[in-house]
């Protein structure tokens, strides 16, 4: 494979789910025995994306998007309605075992890991399928416990862990074999603070060591600010952005916040430019958001000093929770030169 | 050598299900009393009919129990759960992860079903030498043996396949307890665990051999039981891969279908 060829690419991507519909009770039952029927639901629409080698992408959308489904048919066991996958070169669902030994996956909540046994009886064997030197293996195993502080994990069956225990058994079972390409669906789903920053530096320090492309579903923000400098928004089945994080930021991030430290409580209404609004007022704080394509820091700032006596005041970057929920509520359908 | 860098892929699947087997126990304590139960009630059951008759359907009292004592000894070890399992593994999701390993399906878990076999054959020591205090007495001709571990493993093949084929019923229904459970009284009976075919009625008797169950009961027990001569051998063997190698390929046909309800569909 070339140093140009993307890792993964995906052109018009399809996928149309028949749900087999059925009135109630018996009679239903018999009557779709006989004459079945129908309904389409169109998970994944039309999605175009390539990703280059040793990136990690920033896969995000609501609920029902279509997130889990793309990531199905990228790891070959879902095959797309119409459309074009190649991973690593290949069809991942016509060579589904051949691509099954490039790639690694987590889903969610769910594990390939063997529930009665000690964690380190799944690793061995996957070290074993996946025909892991036995040398890299035990040093691979050695870093990874000490990223992913699996110590006394290992001797642990996965039936006795907590979910965070779980998720850092689920990475090191999925990257043990040092996979090229990556899919982590939902991997910090229900996790706290502490695992969460735990796996991010895994997912981090596992792609600048050995350029694994990683493809990153999430529900938090946190974990995309962390790893992804690329970030692919779909909605309803189709790509609604797709570009760097920071542009996000400066082509959504409409409204900026200002905070004000004053000398005396706020006595009567401020004048303020339009586009700029109060959000928080405490004793002696104000707060204001403006929105930036109709006012400037300066005018907003000159307006509440000639009112009030200013002590100090700071201005917010918008945080990356506040647009998305702008773009995810429609923001894009007014602003769409994706 | 790639062949057997290629086996080690698959028989680390064969020593998942031994250690697996391990860590249950608590399971497996039950299991042996309940066959040891089991086992005496048997016993029992037949020195009363014997007190009755010299002979049943040609077999003596010694090959009766013989029989009936080892076909205890080995009973539900040659099935290979394949419907639970599919069962288990769509229910639980966990298909799409099992898929996704860089092996052959099949391959896997018929390497996990011979991991079980052999354990299972193992756990089951204690329980020969209770046969073996019930009055089991072992055939002199090594050869006798050694037509029970052949036979044994190749009809526990043949019931690998026949499974895997119904097992793939779960992937349209995702129930498979009904079907499990009815599988189960079938075995039992036409597997030979409880009467020996001799002694089924005629009909009845070829119904069973046309079905495949005996073939993980009956037939290896009635080498070792005095009843299969030795120089029947080949014959069976022969039949045994021929049941095979039809199931294998079928098996694969059917399942290639099946497994379009998770692929396309999305289980
Ligand atoms: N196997 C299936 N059969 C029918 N419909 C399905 C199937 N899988 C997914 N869908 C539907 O397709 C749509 C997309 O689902 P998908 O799981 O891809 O969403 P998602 O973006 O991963 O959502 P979430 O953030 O909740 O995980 C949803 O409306 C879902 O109900
Ligand atoms: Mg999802």
């Amino acid at each position: 494979m070339s140093q140009n060829q993307p890792a993964i690419e995906v052109s018009h991507l399809r996928k149309v789910f028949h749900i087999p519909q059925r009135d109630p009770g018996l009679g239903g039952a018999v009557k779709a025995l006989f004459r079945p029927r129908y309904a389409e639901k169109v998970a994944v629409d039309d999605i175009s994306f390539s990703v280059p080698p040793g990136e990690i992408v920033g896969y995000i959308g609501v609920n029902g998007a279509g997130k889990s489904t793309t990531i199905k048919m990228l790891t070959g066991i879902l095959a797309p309605t119409a459309g074009l996958v190649r991973v690593l070169g290949r069809d991942p669902h016509k060579e589904r075992v051949a691509n099954a030994r490039q790639i690694g996956v987590v889903f969610g909540q769910r594990t390939q890991l063997w529930w009665d046994l000690a964690l380190v009886e799944s690793l061995n064997l996957i070290a074993r399928i996946y025909e892991v030197e036995p040398k890299r293996y035990k040093e691979l195993l050695e870093q990874f416990s000490y990223t992913l502080e699996l110590g006394e994990l290992l001797a642990k069956p996965v039936r006795q862990m907590s979910l965070g225990q779980k998720m850092r058994a689920e990475l090191a079972a999925t990257l043990i074999h040092e996979p090229r390409v990556v899919y982590l669906d939902e991997p910090t789903i229900g996790l706290d603070v502490v695992v969460k920053e735990k796996i991010r530096a895994f997912i981090k320090e596992q792609n600048r060591a050995k350029g694994t492309t990683v493809v990153l579903t999430t529900h938090d923000l946190g974990d995309i600010e962390e790893l992804c400098s690329r970030v692919i928004i779909i909605d309803a089945g189709r790509v609604i952005y797709d570009g760097p994080l920071a542009t996000i930021r400066e082509r959504f991030g409409k409204y900026r916040g200002i905070t004000f430290e004053t000398a005396r409580p706020l006595e009567h209404p401020l004048t303020l430019p339009p586009g700029a609004e109060v959000v928080g007022q405490e004793e002696r704080r104000l707060e204001l958001r403006f929105d930036r394509t109709r006012a400037s820091a300066s005018q907003v700032a000159a307006a509440v000093m000639g009112q009030l006596e200013v002590l100090d005041f700071s201005l917010s970057e918008p945080d990356l929770t506040s647009i998305v929920k702008q773009i995810y509520g429609g923001a894009l359908s007014e602003a769409r030169p994706v | 050598m790639t062949l057997r860098r290629l086996l080690s892929r698959y028989t680390g699947f064969s020593g998942m299900a031994a250690k697996e087997f391990l860590a249950y126990n608590i399971w497996f304590w039950m299991n042996l009393f309940t066959s040891a139960v089991a086992m005496t009630i048997f016993v029992f059951f037949w020195k009363a009919i014997y007190a009755q008759a010299d002979q049943i359907a040609g077999l003596g009292f010694q090959q009766t129990l013989n029989y009936v004592l080892l076909a205890q000894v080995i009973a539900g070890v040659g099935e290979s759960g394949i419907l639970w399992t599919f069962g288990y593994q769509l229910r639980e999701g966990r298909i799409a992860l099992e898929l996704l390993r860089p092996l052959d399906f099949q391959g896997m878990l018929y390497a996990f079903s011979v991991g079980n076999w052999l354990t299972g054959l193992l756990s089951r020591t204690p329980l020969l030498l209770l046969a073996l205090l019930y009055g089991l007495q072992p055939p002199a001709d090594p050869l006798a043996y050694a037509c029970f571990a052949v036979s044994f493993f190749l009809g526990a093949s043949v019931m690998f396949f026949f499974e895997w084929m119904l097992g793939c019923f779960a992937f349209y229904t995702t129930e498979v307890w009904g079907l499990g459970v009815t599988l189960f009284a079938i075995q039992l009976f036409f597997s030979g665990t409880l009467i020996p075919l001799d002694m089924m009625p005629e009909g009845l008797r070829l119904f069973a051999q046309i079905l495949p169950f005996h073939q993980i009961v009956y037939t290896p027990v009635s080498f070792l039981a005095g009843i299969t001569p030795v120089s029947q051998a080949p014959q069976v063997f022969l039949g045994q891969v021929a049941w095979i190698v039809g199931l294998a390929v079928a098996s694969r046909w059917v399942f290639s279908r099946a497994v379009r309800a998770v692929t396309v569909q999305g289980g």
